[in-house]
């Protein structure tokens, strides 16, 4: 007896041991060496965009590869890291990869440690909508640290927020439907519209891109639906929507596996899906996957992603072969891996501006323009904006069947200049997307009637009409 | 008065000394990390876990709403004082009250909140209290997460901006912050302590002993847990609005199944049992969490839940009444005598009565 009580004391002891050791070797550590630059990148490495951790990572280490002189220790698993960044003659170390799950306490948690522990002076990231609302006000209270959004589609922290540390090269959600009201308007003839939406940052900021632009040309939303983040039982929302006949169609703004789950709840409640009758943000995009919904939705017009996968550009072209030289497996069309790299390219250009300081003068340095692949407005520069948010091209997509039958897209339109405001209807003081923002009006957008038509990747003089 | 040999208590006052020195001279020893992040972490949940372990020592009630009561106390606090407009806040209500009202309002309701979830629960005993202190933390997740006027799944922020006068500005003084968590979870110990010794503490131990026969001696045994409840949820508002300045913002997920779950954890590391357990627990969950990454165990792969979770299963099996029980453990290998504090509840005397309250 008296052995067993020695062993079940043994046990916690050795774990007290542990923690003991921990603590000895993290709480008191060192000062840290100040001829280099450290920097984190903040992805998801759980939830929904777990798939992205990877990519997310490579496309930023692409960057810092081709203008770095990175070297890649892994072309197969960008998270084994990097080594040999050199910017302004200092070294550039990344201190770690945050792993957040789509949730904000794990944001701010993975936050902390990146910049705090690990002393990161630079964050490139986060991923997802409520974790760059989280970040920004983290960054809003660390004003010497620099944070470059990875991939975030909220509006909030670049205009409500607006922390002056904070910067985004990409377009928000509602950027990226710029064009698809106008399109379903003038190609499918759409007046009045109903929409269903995602009750979150995400999704009322993609949903308030697209009643801004269908309700600028002159069309109606006559009901907005919003389904709780994460349903599984789509059916009471979507008898919510009004009945096949008393609208022209339906926009969807439903994420993760609702897309397909919240399709098939309308196909049960108001029989076949009508391609014309149905349009989505950039969620329909992945719809290919699915083998029953997929098929249904050809025809379907989508929002885009502020990328132009097979776009027929020679600064396009560039773009994707610096990804395929570094990371020969991961898709350069893709939204994540684009705003990735191009927040890291932005960092070196900075970086080499400055002479390799951070804070405040990394902060002025950062470049007020980025030459990004898609981009073809102003000579294919993609701007900031008094607020470091970019004024970014969009591009509409629409849902076709490939060659070899698999579900895909392709580029339909281009729509210059896309700024965050919609020319003046987003506003610092106005409230942030939500269940009622934006209210429907009609307004002389600025892209407005210069929508281009783009046939097989090439963008010709024809505006859509 | 007799003077009690008691060389156990002697050397734990001493090991309390000592812990109280360090932590006082916190920022002094610790880098800024610890002193931001672990230390200042610990002592929040420690309150919240405090509330828990008081409950379940003193009143024989296992409660899953702390963790609910402490977004309760953090989301109104957030709702009440953040501001909207250009450079303000852009969910909840924005209401953009006196923070000191706020404050005061905050800690009202929700132990008010508290002691209305205490009222229902109060006939409840064993499994079914637990179950519906849980339903109690899923109403709030959902409330909050869905009613979106109160905050919906964006997160309410920027809190830590607008303290009462009487604190002062806490961002960027992080070290402010860490000596305000420190002085309340002092506070709320003594608190505790002093509170089981009044003859409300001695009827509640009563209460979690013997129900009916307390019940038939004319106590009244409803009311007796239902103010212990509305007591803790005072304590939990307090873990609550120290947590939404520490981290700023609040969303539902600081108040969902996994982190009810975590405050349970670091109750039951620390010991069910002992007050102090609540702080050891915390320490120990805060830090395993922090450096227990990517951690690949033979066979089970894991991270940090395997990991913690592996932990758990061995403090259930060794020491049940958690890291503060191993102490026990050790002195008495040790050879030691004496302990046993007076306030100490036995692991034996937890068991929920199962009878039913005329």
């Amino acid at each position: 007896m008296k052995n067993l009580r020695s062993w079940k004391l043994l046990l916690p002891l050795a774990g007290l041991a542990a923690v003991a050791s921990i603590w000895v070797s993290g709480a008191f550590a060192g000062s840290q060496a100040t001829n280099v630059i450290r920097v984190a990148i903040m992805t998801d490495c759980k939830g929904a965009f777990a798939f992205g951790y990877e990519i997310d990572i490579g496309g930023a280490q692409a960057a810092f590869a081709q203008y770095a002189g990175g070297k890649v220790k892994n072309p197969n698993k960008p998270s084994a890291g990097m080594t040999g960044i050199t910017v302004g003659g200092k070294q550039v170390q990344i201190v770690g990869y945050g792993c957040g799950d789509d949730t904000v306490p794990t944001a701010v948690k993975e936050t902390r440690r990146l910049m705090e522990q690990l002393k990161a002076d630079v964050m490139v990231g986060p991923l997802s909508g409520d974790e760059a609302v989280s970040v920004a006000n983290y960054a809003k209270s660390h004003p010497t640290k620099t944070f470059i959004i990875g991939t975030a589609g909220s509006q909030d922290p670049t205009l409500q927020i607006a922390p002056k540390n904070m910067f985004r090269y990409h377009g928000d959600g509602a950027q990226w439907n710029a064009g698809i009201g106008e399109i379903l308007y003038k190609k499918l003839g759409w007046r009045k519209a109903a929409i269903i939406m995602d009750d979150y940052s995400f999704g009322w900021t993609s949903g308030a891109g697209m009643i801004a632009d269908f309700c600028a040309i002159g069309g109606q939303i006559t009901k907005r639906v919003f389904p709780p983040l994460n349903t599984t039982d789509y059916a009471p929302f979507v008898r919510q929507l009004p009945r096949p006949g008393t609208v022209d169609g339906y926009m969807w703004v439903v994420g993760g596996t609702g897309t397909a789950a919240s399709l098939k709840a309308f196909e049960q409640a108001y029989g076949a899906i009508k391609p014309n009758e149905h349009a989505g943000n950039l969620f329909f995009a992945f719809l290919g996957a699915d083998k029953v919904v997929g098929p249904k939705v050809v025809g379907t017009y989508v929002g885009g992603f502020g990328t132009g996968p097979g776009l027929n550009t020679p600064q396009a072209k560039a773009y994707e072969a610096v990804i395929k030289k570094w990371y020969p497996k991961i898709p350069a069309g893709d939204g994540f891996v684009y705003n990735y790299y191009n927040a890291a390219w932005a960092l070196v250009r900075a970086l080499k501006a400055d002479g390799g300081q951070v804070g405040a003068a990394l902060q002025s340095a950062m470049p007020r323009s980025n030459k990004s692949g898609y981009e073809v407005s102003d000579g294919g520069l993609v701007k900031l904006d008094a607020r470091r948010q970019a004024i970014q091209d969009q591009y509409p997509l629409q849902v076709v069947k490939n060659a070899d039958g698999s579900i895909g897209t392709k580029l339909v339109g281009w729509v210059p200049n896309v700024d965050q405001s919609f020319g003046g209807l987003f506003k610092p003081s106005s409230p942030a997307p939500g269940r009622s923002q934006p209210k429907c009006v009609k307004k002389k957008l600025p892209w407005q009637g210069k929508i281009r038509v783009i046939t097989n990747g090439k963008i010709t003089s024809q505006v859509i009409k | 008065m007799r003077l009690r040999l008691d060389p156990k208590g002697t050397v734990e006052r001493g090991i309390g000394l000592a812990v109280l020195v360090v932590l006082a001279l916190g920022p002094a020893i610790f880098n800024e990390y610890w002193v931001n992040t672990i230390l200042t972490q610990m002592f929040i949940f420690g309150i919240a876990a405090a509330s828990l372990i008081f409950l379940n020592a003193y009143g024989a009630m296992t409660s899953l709403a702390q963790t609910a009561l402490m977004g309760i106390s953090a989301y109104l606090l957030g709702n009440m004082v953040t501001q909207g407009g250009a450079g303000g806040q852009s969910k909840g209500l924005t209401l953009g009250w006196d923070p000191t009202l706020a404050l005061v309002l905050a800690l009202v309701i929700t132990t008010a909140i508290g002691v209305a979830f205490g009222a229902v629960a109060a006939r409840s005993f064993g499994i079914y209290f637990l179950m519906l202190t849980l339903t109690y933390g899923v109403i709030a997740n959902y409330f909050f997460g869905q009613v979106t006027q109160f905050g919906g799944f964006s997160p309410i922020a920027g809190v830590d901006q607008y303290t009462p006068g009487f604190v002062g500005e806490i961002v960027g003084h992080a070290n402010k912050l860490y000596y305000i968590a420190f002085g309340v979870a002092l506070v709320v110990y003594a608190a505790i302590r002093y509170l089981i010794r009044t003859p409300f503490g001695l009827s509640l131990q009563g209460v979690r002993d013997d129900p009916v026969r307390m019940s038939s001696l004319g106590y009244n045994v409803p009311l007796h847990r239902a103010l212990a409840f509305g007591f803790a949820s005072f304590v939990a508002a307090l873990s609550g609005i120290l947590f939404v300045w520490w981290q700023g913002q609040i969303a539902p997920g600081n108040i969902g199944l996994a982190a009810t779950i975590e405050l349970l954890v670091m109750a039951v590391i620390g010991g069910l049992t002992k007050i102090e357990g609540a702080w050891v627990g915390a320490f120990a969950f805060i830090v395993i969490n922090n450096y227990v990454r990517d951690v690949e165990l033979p066979l089970v792969g894991g991270s940090f839940n395997t990991i913690i979770g592996l932990i758990f299963l061995v403090i259930v099996i060794v020491s049940p009444d958690g890291l503060m029980g191993v102490w026990d453990r050790l002195w008495r290998s040790l050879g030691g005598r004496g302990g046993g504090t007076p306030d100490t509840a036995s692991v034996t005397r937890q068991a929920a009565p199962e009878a039913s309250i005329p």
